[in-house]
């Protein structure tokens, strides 16, 4: 397989624009973590954003930063760190910005930070065809024209390679916790009622993980909300968050997103219309809706998942391992296949890797 | 030439003879919304239904109609602002809430439901609908959804986009889709992020599923008061460089504080350059710790005074006097003309010093009531348009105004959306190709180029050179307004 891996945007669009000619289809990466999102798909050759990786504004008291889109996360994490903020995606450190928002993964504190798109207020894309593209603007609100940037979050790297963003920025919480109780959904959801303003709940089979965030007087009170429901069993100032993420032993990880008061019914019935081994560890964030599903293999089990995540109106992707989307089709689909015809002509970037085989 | 008159017959079939309208009367009252424009239309629907909205786009499929979507008509922009022989669709009727949910912390509603009543639909159930335009009174969500309103709370709470989860749509072919889910992600590109702030030019809103805030446990809102405007606008920037993000961050200059002041009674210093009202909230802890940090910002820029509302009442009447000083500049002159650009909020002093500076090269008055936390100004240009010549020195000034902010690394609109009055103005932040990507966008919802002609993009903007296959030339004429219909 080829390898691309421009130097700059400039060199990016021209690539495109060969790659366009020559009809030679790519797949675009960035730190790799997350590649197995897509439907599978066949490409002759891989573009490596990873050294575009510079720096272009950053004014802490705007809270905004303005990097290329093959910048790591953990080099945007320790930029951010001096000037006392934070870009809240948890995404591990080798991952890309480019990649995290190509991809719209969740983080585990979305509870209180809200999804990666809410953050993403200015982009540059280069298109199938080797356009550079501008849309947004380095300011916290624009209502000005079509926010192209939306479009482009979460699109799998079909509709152009992002080379540059500008991020939204927040400040870095002054105490941060991370609290551990023993106990399972319905100690998270009792949890999520009775601590004020948590940043995330998150229950797992037999213990639920709460993170807490705040002004230190702030997320002591929190700590005590929390002792009285189930008792604290461990405490962390600054630590990581999750302490860990067992599901992700599992060979085959579905990122379910369901209403979030539906998470216990999709959870908790009893599996037994699952027809292989019954289903792994599994992590939801309360009040958000998204549960990370360990499986042994996406045999049957997926497909019952994925049922199950349809009849409560929501939907269950694979984001380590085969299985792929799923076969939901998604609504608007002529609109969406006039954007993949405008934005990539030649359908050259990745085709049939999203959904509705676009 | 459109058939108006079969397109009529058409419609009072569907939707019943007292919901469409094409009295002179009515044309003129729907010719326009809130901003200068005036434009006009052949009908005017009210649909009460999803099958009425579809019937409405399918006639006007047939009819080739030009397609004008309305909401409560408060927009600044012109977006509801209909030209030609266009059918306006007012989705007023439409203004059920359908369903409140606290344990997915959602409501779905009507696009005619009132920004104001859904908030106080919640407030019982301790939610609120955090956007909160001041102009929530009379608003619709349709509206809202479709301009990505903001509001005082924005700052912290984010604009719309953040409080939408889904959108039931009509699109221009007559066919509906939901886009976005009760479910944190749904299948395919954000099309729900794309269709909010489109300004009516992608389809028509018929439902919305949105996001409710629970209320903060404690808020405390203060008035702080300085002798100098440039004091004021610094204050802004250093709490935010400090870390703390308040709930709102509003500034009133000495114009607006009189004008408040004489219409609310909240007790303003008419004697001030300039006030922050500012509310922070949350627990109890953290309402003590923010307003300490806002008090030492004011504080190291020379705050005179330092009013904290003691209870509901005073805050609400300190709210007050900020939600009503549009209203209260009527005082001022007959006519204003309001702008909306956003800057980077290390750039508001000389922003603001720029705006006056302009304002009094054309001998104009202008005052400033605005977002200050966001960086969002709305210089309100105050004059009589009777008086000969000072329309056009109204329109020199806004242009440098617009110009000032763009060169400080503004853009052109945070809330109120670009509709007629600045479309032109869309080049000076986007370069052809990028205005060619945005028209592929709206071409691949409205192939024909039906949906509320003229607004958003410029004439020039094409998506021909993306592959386009059809629809363009027609969409391309339909974007050039036909002469001598608008002042
Ligand atoms: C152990 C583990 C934990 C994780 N935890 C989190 C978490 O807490 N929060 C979180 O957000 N994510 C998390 N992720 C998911 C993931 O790491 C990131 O969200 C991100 O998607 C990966 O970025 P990447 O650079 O590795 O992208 P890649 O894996 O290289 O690519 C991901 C997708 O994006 C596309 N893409 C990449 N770069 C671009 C670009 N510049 N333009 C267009 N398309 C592009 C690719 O084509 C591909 O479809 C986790 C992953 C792992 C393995
Ligand atoms: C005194 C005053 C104060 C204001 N303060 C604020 C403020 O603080 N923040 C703010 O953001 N705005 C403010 N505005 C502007 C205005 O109120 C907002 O833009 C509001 O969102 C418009 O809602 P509306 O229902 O009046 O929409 P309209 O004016 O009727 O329409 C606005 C746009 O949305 C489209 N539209 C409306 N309904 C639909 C629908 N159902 N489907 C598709 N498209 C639709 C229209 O075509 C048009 O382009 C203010 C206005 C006034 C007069």
């Amino acid at each position: 397989m080829d390898l691309i891996h421009p130097m700059d945007k400039l060199e990016v669009a021209k690539a495109l624009r060969q790659a366009t000619a020559d009809r030679k289809r790519l797949l675009v990466v960035g730190g790799r973590t997350h590649v197995d999102k897509g439907e599978p798909c066949e490409v002759d050759a891989e573009l490596w954003t990873t050294q575009l990786d510079g720096l272009v504004a950053y004014e802490p008291a705007e809270m905004i930063a303005v990097v290329e889109a093959g910048m790591r996360v953990g080099e945007l994490d320790r930029i951010l760190w001096d000037g006392g903020q934070e870009w809240p995606c948890d995404a591990p450190p080798r991952a890309t910005v480019g990649g995290v928002i190509a991809a719209a993964a969740t983080s585990p504190r979305r509870l209180r930070v809200g999804p990666i798109r809410d953050t993403v207020i200015e982009m540059e894309v280069v298109t199938g065809d080797g356009r550079l593209v501008r849309s947004g603007a380095r300011t916290v609100k624009s209502v000005t024209g079509y926010d192209l940037h939306k479009l482009m979050t979460g699109s799998l790297g079909t509709l152009g390679v992002i080379v540059q963003v500008a991020l939204k920025v927040r400040p870095r919480p002054r105490s941060r916790r991370s609290v551990r109780v023993a106990g399972g959904l319905e100690v998270g959801r009792r949890l999520l009622d009775a601590v004020p303003g948590p940043t995330a709940v998150l229950a797992m089979p037999e213990v639920v993980e709460l993170r807490l965030e705040g002004w230190p007087e702030e997320t002591e009170r929190q700590v005590e909300a929390t002792d009285r429901v189930a008792p604290v069993t461990v405490v962390t100032e600054e630590g990581a968050f999750p302490f860990e993420r067992p599901w992700e032993a599992s060979a085959v990880i579905a990122e379910a997103a369901v209403p979030p008061s539906r998470l216990a019914e999709f959870l908790t019935r009893p599996f037994h219309d699952l027809p292989g081994p019954h289903l792994g560890s599994w992590g939801a964030l309360l009040g958000v809706g998204i549960a990370w599903v360990g499986l042994s293999s996406s045999d049957g089990d997926l497909e019952a998942l994925r049922t199950r995540a349809r009849a409560l109106g929501g939907i269950a992707p694979v984001v380590k391992g085969p299985g792929g989307l799923g076969n939901d089709v998604p609504p608007g689909l002529d609109v969406h296949r006039r954007l993949k015809a405008s934005f990539d002509p030649a359908g050259v970037l990745a085709p049939g890797r999203f959904w509705g085989g676009i | 030439m459109a058939d108006v008159d079969a397109a009529r017959r058409e419609l009072e079939e569907a939707l019943g003879t007292t919901e469409v309208l094409s009295d002179p009367l009515a044309l003129t009252l729907y010719a326009r919304d809130a901003a200068m424009v005036e434009g006009g239309c052949a009908l005017v629907a009210f649909p009460h239904t999803v099958e009425d909205v579809v019937a409405c786009m399918q006639v006007a499929a047939r009819h080739a109609l030009p397609v004008v979507p309305r909401g409560s008509g408060t927009g600044l922009a012109g977006g509801a602002t209909p030209i030609g022989d266009a059918l306006v669709v007012v989705t007023s009727k439409m203004d059920r809430i359908l369903e409140v949910r606290p344990e997915d912390r959602l409501a779905w509603v009507e696009p005619g439901v009132l920004n104001l009543d859904l908030a106080n639909a919640v407030a019982p159930l301790g939610f609120t609908y955090a956007p909160d335009p001041s102009s929530q009174q009379t608003c619709s969500i349709g509206g809202n959804v479709n301009t990505n309103a903001g509001g005082p709370h924005c700052l912290a709470y984010g604009v719309t986009s953040s409080h939408v989860l889904a959108v039931d749509v009509v699109l221009p072919d007559g066919t509906v889709e939901r886009f976005g889910s009760e479910a944190p992600e749904a299948p395919g590109y954000d099309l729900r992020g794309i269709l909010i702030g489109s300004e009516g030019t992608l389809g028509i809103v018929v439902g919305a599923c949105v996001r409710l805030t629970p209320e903060p446990p404690a808020v405390r809102t203060m008035l702080l008061d300085f002798s100098a405007v440039k004091d004021c606008a610094a204050t802004v920037s250093s709490i935010i460089a400090g870390g703390v993000v308040p709930a709102a961050v509003e500034m009133m200059d000495h114009g607006i504080i009189v004008a408040a002041e004489s219409f609310a009674h909240a007790g303003y210093p008419t004697d001030a350059a300039a006030v922050l009202l500012v509310e922070v909230d949350g627990l109890p802890e953290a309402v003590e710790a923010q307003s300490r940090a806002v008090e030492n910002a004011a504080r190291d820029h020379g705050v005179r005074t330092i009013r904290v509302a003691a209870d509901d009442a005073e805050r609400a009447l300190l709210w007050k006097g900020r939600k009503s000083a549009f209203g209260a500049v009527a005082q001022i002159a007959p006519h204003y003309h309001l702008h909306d650009c956003v800057v980077p909020r290390s750039k508001l002093v000389d922003v603001l010093a720029g705006v006056y500076e302009i304002a009094g090269r054309h001998d104009i008055i202008v005052t400033n009531v605005f977002h200050a936390g966001d960086g969002n100004l709305h210089p309100l240009l105050s004059f009589d348009r009777r008086i000969p010549g000072t329309l056009e020195r109204v329109l020199s000034a806004s242009e440098q105004i617009v110009r000032l902010c763009v060169n400080n690394g503004g853009s052109l609109s945070g809330e109120h959306g670009i509709g007629l009055e600045k479309r032109d103005f869309m080049p000076l932040m986007f370069s052809e190709v990028d205005l060619g990507a945005q028209a592929c966008v709206r071409a691949a919802f409205d192939p024909e180029g039906r949906m509320n002609p003229h607004k958003v993009l410029p004439a020039g903007a094409r998506c021909g050179d993306f592959a386009m296959a059809r629809g363009t030339d027609a969409a391309q004429a339909a974007q050039s307004i036909p002469e001598g219909s608008w002042i």
